[in-house]
């Protein structure tokens, strides 16, 4: 979470460089940070549990979105680049 | 009792969710300090991968008077590529260890290891050659 947040001011730092389309990545960045902020309570409860009862679930879906945000990044970054 | 328990005393398999028993089919649900390690690993891919968006973002950004634009247009290119390569990449192989684990066969190669390594010394070598010839 911090580094999405760390990545999405960085983002904000070139807003200079590349203009409004900047904008897009950080509010990617950082929306996904505050989905991992406002989700990570829940998530540490059930790891918590989980160790005690020798039994955490495999959190598929988080893994799944997070790397679909680092893609999403990626691919909007490719097209600010070429179109710039 | 707990929703696990039948009534008669035989344990049931708790429901794991259709994306679970999708892609994480069979076998049996392993250490979960060996799943949350699993888990730790993938998150540090995640900050490896959102560290060269950020380069591949500042390279385009700040080195106008450094490179050729098409230099660094296909270097920040390269980056990007390879920070979503890792990203994709990394859950691939966080599926594969956790399908490993549960199946308690060996653990995968890092496929993405040496793929990291030939890229980022191709940016490094094209970088060095730039310097060194401007």
């Amino acid at each position: 979470m911090l580094a999405l947040v760390t990545v999405s001011a960085i983002f904000l730092r070139w807003l200079p460089q590349h203009g409004l389309p900047i904008l897009l990545l950080f509010a990617v960045s950082a929306s996904a940070a505050a989905a991992i902020y406002f989700s990570q309570r829940g998530r540490y409860s059930a790891s918590s549990r989980g160790i005690s009862e020798e039994s955490v679930d495999a959190d598929i879906s988080a893994v799944l979105w997070t790397a679909f945000a680092g893609m999403l990044l990626g691919g909007l970054g490719v097209g600010i680049v070429l179109a710039g | 009792m707990t929703n696990s328990e039948e009534p008669g005393g035989g344990a049931v398999p708790p429901s794991r969710g259709r994306i679970a028993e999708r892609l994480l089919p069979g076998g049996e649900e392993p250490d979960p300090r060996f799943t949350l390690a699993n888990e730790r690993t993938f998150l540090a891919w995640i900050r490896t991968s959102l560290a060269l968006l950020a380069g591949g973002i500042a390279i385009e950004a700040f080195t106008a008077d450094l490179f050729l634009v098409p230099v660094r247009k296909g270097l920040a290119v390269v980056l990007l590529l390879l920070g979503m390569l890792l990203s994709a990449g990394s859950a691939v192989r966080w599926l594969r260890v956790e399908r490993s684990m549960r199946h308690r066969a060996p653990l995968p190669l890092p496929l993405i290891v040496p793929l990291l390594a030939a890229a980022g010394a191709l940016a490094a070598a094209v970088v060095l050659v730039f310097i060194l010839w401007r």
